[in-house]
């Protein structure tokens, strides 16, 4: 509270008198003033999706709780919230500009083609990513599927309602709760419907693990694309909207109910059953990939901690609708603080279950543990429950991404047939499913932290070149900058290496072996080792941006000395 | 100028619970009412951009019905678009 106040006062001295984007620009589409409890409501929604949940998973599977409580808390404290609050503020300040344009003006057009190639391929990442929890989740914890298909056709179904017969949107909505509690209810009370069984298509595998490779996993994903192929052709109001929104429904009860019952463990009496430190550095890539804490453990936990997505959603859309210069602080540094939460909840969800744990099943084993404990409902039924929240979660949010990727590209290959709205769907989906059915989740995940971090530390950086052009201080944002890119980049160094090592070797890594056994050793080379070349990638245009903008920044700095 | 008003906590919840639910619905909607209500304004005032598309005598009997878009019209029209304002739907 102190820090935010001193940032908000002394750094950008915020003003209730100054006149904000929304109104002097008032259009009554982007820019217009909104409650700053309704922008709260919405940054905290658009930044808050299984990032916070699945981060903080990994990282108490990979090193312990006690690192990953402490790099939520110092992350979201001095790093995370400054981001979202200063990409606001900046945006503020140049006429509710986005990031790209801001880049542009400060630095030029390469900085800003370098950002828009970094979103693309964290698109690509964040989705595939998603894809294999969505898989593992709806594999591993049976029954889940089924209360899913009621929410995509109760959401098809709420449009219908809403859009085409004009149905009063309550009436709709207390309809939409009742069928969606419904398919959870009955498939927790008739456990003969928990269909399919675990591996249901690959039953050699056993009952323990999704594996990568096997017919099961890709019938999910070749479910999930047309699922994400509806969502991102069709018209917003047909499906993808009224989905959201029912999908919200039993999302916005979850979340508060694993954060009370996360906060009244010392009634209901449990304990963490994990270890407070796992490892400090990991070795057996039998295992995990995960290898030493320092950078891992910094872009395992993205979300919760720091996000380079928040920083496009506090520059897209809030810095637009801002009523207040003051309401930046409430709005985007609440939501990021609000979002730490989450992750704290997710942390304590995962660290009260005894045994190995890795993967977002185990949320929904701890959450539901957590959640029975407090309100008395059996644990099976409300693991059940948060698994299927957890899938809901992350297709809403993929399905936003997918249609996102098709406006991108649009935009972007407005001449080239990679313009064309079914072209640019299907090449992201079918990147999706070769990533998510032959790679090593976790290594992947590392390359989300990475892209998203990396994302972040940019983010911060171009803000400390507003700053300095501007003649304010910036030591709050260019040292957390400075970190957060050389953490990241030693991240995707670190992963490029992991890769071409087991290129080199001709080996599978530890979670490819079955895609080595079905499709042969050349398939996990192919995958490997354009996993080597995606990360190799990522961190060279990583390591040219953040030279750039320190360049920049330096220049800013001359600039001000001279004229001081 | 900003007025220092007592939040109600209940009006703060429901605003609060209103922008997670909806906000974005508003505005992707709105996005696309605008877009829509552009098309016809550039098929009926193309004029004004150089595309004259419908003869000037039923531009000049529409042209009343447009005004209270023209300036909102024009401020979008001449904006900067950029791929990261598309991210954010």
């Amino acid at each position: 509270m102190i820090y935010s106040k001193y940032v908000d006062k002394k750094i950008w001295a915020t003003d209730p008198n100054r006149p904000t984007p929304a109104k002097l620009y008032t259009d009554g589409v982007e820019y217009f003033p909104v409650s700053r409890y309704v922008l709260y409501g919405y940054q905290f929604k658009s930044v808050a999706a299984l990032g916070p949940i699945v981060g903080p998973i990994v990282a108490t599977a990979f090193y312990g709780w006690l690192p990953a409580l402490i790099w939520l808390i110092v992350g979201n404290f001095f790093i995370g919230w400054v981001q979202d609050y200063s990409a606001m503020m900046m945006s503020v300040r140049n006429e509710g500009r986005s990031m790209g344009p801001i880049a542009y003006n400060l630095m030029g057009d390469r900085v800003r083609k370098i950002l828009l190639v970094y979103i693309m391929i964290y698109l690509i990442i964040i989705t595939a990513v998603f894809a294999w929890v969505i898989v593992d989740t709806l594999n591993r914890i049976v029954g889940t599927f089924i209360p899913v298909i009621f929410i995509l056709f109760m959401g098809a179904i709420f449009g219908h309602l809403v859009f085409r017969l004009k149905v009063d949107i309550l009436i709709a909505t207390i309809i939409a709760i009742i069928v969606v509690f419904a398919g959870i209810i009955l498939v927790a009370t008739f456990p003969q419907i928990q269909v399919p069984p675990v591996n249901f298509l690959d039953p050699k595998l056993g009952t323990t693990t999704t594996w990568p490779g096997s017919l099961t996993v890709l019938f999910w994903l070749f479910l999930l694309a047309i699922i994400y192929y509806i969502a991102a052709s069709t018209p917003m109001p047909r499906f993808l909207l009224p989905t959201i929104f029912v999908g919200f429904l039993p999302t916005i009860i979850a979340l508060i109910l694993v954060i009370i019952a996360a906060l009244f463990t010392p009634l209901t009496g449990l304990s963490m059953a994990q270890a407070a430190v796992k490892n400090l550095w990991i070795t057996d890539p039998s295992v995990f990939q995960s290898g030493p804490i320092w950078p891992i453990l910094f872009v395992t936990i993205a979300c919760g901690a720091i996000s380079g997505w928040h920083s496009l959603i506090s520059s897209g859309l809030s810095s637009k609708q801002l009523e207040y210069e003051t309401d930046a602080r409430p709005v985007g540094g609440g939501a990021m603080i609000t979002e730490g939460i989450v992750g704290l909840s997710s942390v304590a969800a995962v660290a009260i279950l005894a045994g190995s744990i890795g993967a977002a099943t185990n949320y929904a084993q701890g959450a539901g543990k957590l959640t029975s404990a407090l309100i008395g409902i059996s644990s099976t039924g409300m693991t059940l429950f948060y698994s299927v929240f957890i899938v809901v979660m992350g297709l809403i949010t993929s399905m936003l991404f997918v249609r996102v990727w098709r406006n991108v590209a649009a935009e972007l290959f407005e001449k080239s047939i990679f313009g064309n709205k079914h072209v640019a769907i299907i090449v992201m989906l079918i990147v999706m499913i070769f990533l998510a059915f032959t790679g090593s989740w976790t290594n992947l995940w590392i390359y989300f932290g990475g892209t998203n971090q990396l994302l972040a530390g940019l983010a911060l950086l171009l803000v400390a070149v507003y700053l300095a052009s501007q003649k304010r201080p910036t030591a709050y944002v260019f040292i957390p900058g400075i970190f957060m890119a050389i953490t990241t980049v030693a991240a995707l160094v670190w992963e490029t290496y992991v890769y071409a090592n087991f290129l080199f070797a001709n080996k599978p890594l530890g979670p490819q072996t079955n895609v080595a056994k079905v499709f042969g050793q050349t398939a996990v080379q192919i995958s490997n080792g354009f996993s080597a070349v995606l990360g190799a990638v990522l961190a060279v245009l990583g390591v040219i941006m953040t030279t750039y903008l320190i360049l920049g920044y330096f220049r800013y700095r001359r600039e001000k000395a001279k004229s001081a | 100028m900003k007025k220092e008003k007592k939040d109600n906590p209940l009006g703060a919840l429901k605003d609060t619970l209103m922008g997670f639910m909806v906000h974005s619905h508003v505005t992707s909607l709105l996005k696309m009412k605008t877009y829509t209500e552009y098309l016809f304004m550039i098929m009926t005032m193309g004029d004004m951009l150089g595309m004259p598309l419908l003869p000037p005598y039923y531009s000049l009997r529409l042209l009343p019905y447009m005004v209270p878009n023209i300036k909102s019209w024009k401020l979008r029209m001449l904006r900067d678009r950029d791929v990261t304002d598309i991210v954010v739907g």
